[in-house]
């Protein structure tokens, strides 16, 4: 048992955050909010410079060789600092999914580019179907034609698309809409004949997309990992993105809890300082255990994930409370801030609404119970 | 980072596995922990588990001890609790004072009692809190006044549960009178006899149905040689031993058996012809409960291992604390929601399910909260030594 990060990690925390607070500031937040595109391309470059996006990739492609728990304290800066942008689509979406179910031409080809920020991937599964969260229902259909495919259908909640270079779209090749079984992975170039992307105006206003297949031709070489047999991959991605959420909603979350600490240290009522009321110390007390224990989860089930060691129940109690961690954490946070913190120019805004938009993505805390309701043998 | 065991503390669990699976009868485990109290069939269970080598692996090997990670105390506290067993018979000796002993005691004092701790053979009963010092512990009265060789010790102790069957008191008093002092610098650490004479044992009775005390000491002598460490240090030694207490006394593992129990009976139990497992909402809401058992055991992983290395503890176990007490309590309320009518029915009721143990542990529950220092001064304490909140 040893909870100590190596001298390397902390040194990659402690930098990342300095290089977010000075590079991301809060008007850079907000200026992406409204901004098309949603990212600023000088930050991009600068970060695939430091070697941020290739930091869990093997040397073989580009990357630096480290593990998962390295890229969620990247993430975790990330979610502290609300970074806008598509590192996390590109990185864990796009690359970790070549990673797993790339052929070796394949994996050449992208992580590479990936790694150097020059090209940027997503991934497309859930669809209008999907009123409740699920992976594995997919209706868009792939038809194997001679010597490509032939796809059709619509995705949405597609984060990212609109500047991504390829889109990984999970695909229908065969059996019932909700089967696990039929399931195929597809790298699409996102400038395809027959595809359009529009951006959805969203709570977090980031940059979610739908987007159209109408008769999009994918050559079949851009098959990724074996047909019919996607599902096993996107199981595996969808683990790792839950975690890799995780990460950023914790550092979100510690953000505000600082926040309120320090608000709590100077704002005076009834001529004293707030923090010195129970009530507030309690509030306190409660964020720091929804966070604390988040934290401590997230590293084991992504501890476990690099080890390969079965984790199903792990991952999906720790999507599940941190995602409604998140939610209790930001809610108190209002209560310390009060009118002050809901005020559009605050910065707690900027947290509560990502703090829902995290909780939705790859499954809510009730999507997850499902899964470790399964575990427990119910 | 590594959430791993080492291969000796699995061996080592392996080995507890098989010796628990056969020696740890429920009734043993309900003298452990739960309305019974210690009796014959426990202490010959805490003799057993000294002989077979499962006590004392953390303590040093000149008391008997295997010099070894506190890991293996934790890994024996956890297949125990997996078992209703919660934690070993003569817990307050093993899990409490023993440590202080260690830490502050007179060579002495370490001679005389460790040993006889790790072998499992004699227990300890705190005696901190009084009718006036609860939460506001500093503030007791008790009073130990210096004549000779001996101080003498006049007051009353309550809520001191094991007082009824334990040999020693570990007894907080005042030794220092003086008003114009803080009040908890005033305050020392003794071991008494509990045969001593002048002091008496009147039971209180919780609404769960266990035994714990009121004592009352009237001129009773004590040695000085039994003072543990020095005068008016009692309470740091009290505050400096907390945070290893806490990590010993609330385990998630003791909550897993409960869990367990709910979910063979959802899978047994019809409703309109389906097993309740298949409702939904039961389904969340026992999930709920797996998640948050999750989140238990690793807040107690990161206590145990910042103990195990020696790193400072703050507010860390505090957290555990409360978040274990707290979970045990919405536990309880979910299991008694599973059982609907049938969760109000006692032990010895026709009809009852799961032997009663739900309905018992729904009234235990209310302790838990408060016992060993209450959930609101937890998050005080999260709160300002954790988050540097200031005092009021």
């Amino acid at each position: 048992m040893d909870f100590h990060f190596s001298e390397e990690q902390k040194m990659l925390k402690e930098s990342a955050r300095n290089f977010l607070a000075a590079e991301c500031p809060k008007t850079l937040v907000r200026a992406m909010e409204k901004d098309e595109r949603g990212y600023s391309p000088n930050l991009w470059k600068k970060m695939a410079d430091l070697g941020w996006m290739g930091i869990a990739f093997p040397e073989s492609y580009g990357g630096i060789g480290g593990n998962l728990l390295d890229l969620l304290l990247l993430l975790e800066e990330m979610g502290r600092a609300c970074l806008p942008g598509p590192f996390f689509s590109s990185i864990v979406l796009g690359g970790f999914t070549i990673l797993e179910a790339g052929s070796e031409p394949q994996k050449k080809e992208f992580l590479p580019k990936i790694a150097s920020g020059d090209r940027i991937l997503t991934l497309a599964h859930t669809e209008p179907a999907t009123t409740q969260f699920d992976p594995f229902l997919v209706t868009l259909k792939a038809q194997a034609q001679e010597n490509y495919y032939l796809l059709e259908g619509t995705k949405l909640f597609v984060p990212d698309a609109h500047v991504a270079h390829f889109l990984i779209c999970v695909a229908r090749t065969r059996g019932e809409p909700s089967s696990r079984e039929g399931i195929s992975l597809f790298l699409v170039d996102s400038q395809s004949p027959g595809l359009h992307w529009e951006l959805l105006t969203t709570v977090a206003r980031d940059k979610q997309c739908e987007v159209l297949f109408r008769r999009v031709r994918v050559p079949a070489e851009n098959l990724l990992g074996t047909i019919h047999e996607g599902g096993k991959v996107l199981e595996k991605v969808m683990q790792k993105a839950a975690i890799a959420k995780c990460a950023e909603m914790i550092g979100g979350a510690q953000f505000v809890l600082d926040m309120c600490l320090s608000y709590a240290k100077e704002r005076e009522q009834f001529g004293k300082l707030i923090g010195t009321f129970q009530a507030v110390q309690h509030h306190c007390a409660n964020m720091a255990i929804s966070i604390e224990g988040g934290r401590y989860i997230t590293y084991k089930a992504a501890w476990m994930l690099d080890r390969g060691l079965p984790c199903t129940k792990l991952v999906a109690s720790a999507k599940s409370w941190v995602s409604d961690a998140y939610k209790r954490v930001v809610g108190l946070g209002h209560q310390i801030m009060a009118g002050t913190g809901y005020m559009e120019e605050h910065d707690m805004p900027l947290y509560s609404r990502r703090a829902k938009a995290a909780e939705l993505a790859f499954g809510d805390a009730n999507y997850y119970k499902k899964l470790v309701a399964k575990e427990i043998g119910l | 980072m590594d959430f791993g065991y080492t291969r000796e503390e699995e061996e080592f669990r392996e080995r507890l596995r098989a010796f628990l699976d056969r020696e740890l009868t429920e009734e043993i485990a309900r003298q452990n922990w739960e309305d019974k109290g210690v009796g014959p069939e426990a202490r010959e269970f805490s003799r057993k588990l000294a002989a077979n080598g499962f006590l004392g692996m953390s303590w040093p090997k000149e008391y008997g001890g295997q010099g070894l990670s506190p890991m293996y105390d934790f890994i024996l506290l956890d297949e125990l609790g997996k078992r209703w067993g919660a934690h070993v018979p003569l817990d307050v000796g093993y899990t409490m004072v023993g440590h202080t002993i260690l830490r502050r005691g007179s060579d002495e004092l370490k001679r005389e009692f460790l040993t006889k701790i790790i072998r499992g053979e004699i227990e300890f009963c705190l005696g901190y809190t009084e009718p006036n010092a609860g939460s506001d512990l500093a503030s007791m009265k008790m009073r130990a006044v210096e004549e000779g060789d001996f101080y003498i010790i006049n007051g009353q102790k309550t809520f001191n549960t094991e007082a009824h069957y334990a040999e020693y008191h570990w007894l907080a008093a005042r030794t220092d009178f003086n008003p114009h002092i803080p009040k908890h610098r005033g305050i020392s650490l003794f071991i008494v006899d509990m045969n001593s004479p002048g002091i008496t044992v009147r039971p209180l009775i919780t609404m769960s149905g266990e035994q714990t005390n009121e004592v009352f000491y009237e001129n009773v002598r004590v040695p000085k040689s039994r003072m543990v460490g020095d005068k008016n240090k009692g309470f740091y030694y009290m505050m400096e031993a907390i945070d290893s207490e806490r990590n010993h006394v609330f385990t998630p593992c003791r909550l897993n058996p409960i869990l367990n129990d709910l979910i063979g009976y959802v899978k047994e139990t019809m409703f309109n012809g389906r097993p309740l497992a298949e409702d939904p909402k039961i389904q969340d809401q026992l999930a709920q409960m797996a998640v948050e058992l999750e989140v238990a055991q690793v807040f107690a992983e990161h206590s145990r291992w910042m103990e195990s290395n020696e790193i400072p503890m703050t507010y860390e176990p505090e957290m555990t604390k409360v978040f274990i007490s707290e979970l045990e309590q919405r536990l309880v309320d979910v299991g008694m929601q599973i059982l609907g009518s049938f969760s109000q029915l006692e032990e010895d009721s026709k009809w009852v399910p799961l032997r009663g143990r739900i309905e018992w542990y729904f009234l235990h529950s209310f302790m838990t909260t408060i016992g060993a220092g209450t959930s609101e001064i937890g998050r005080n304490v999260i709160a300002q030594r954790g988050l540097g909140l200031p005092r009021g």
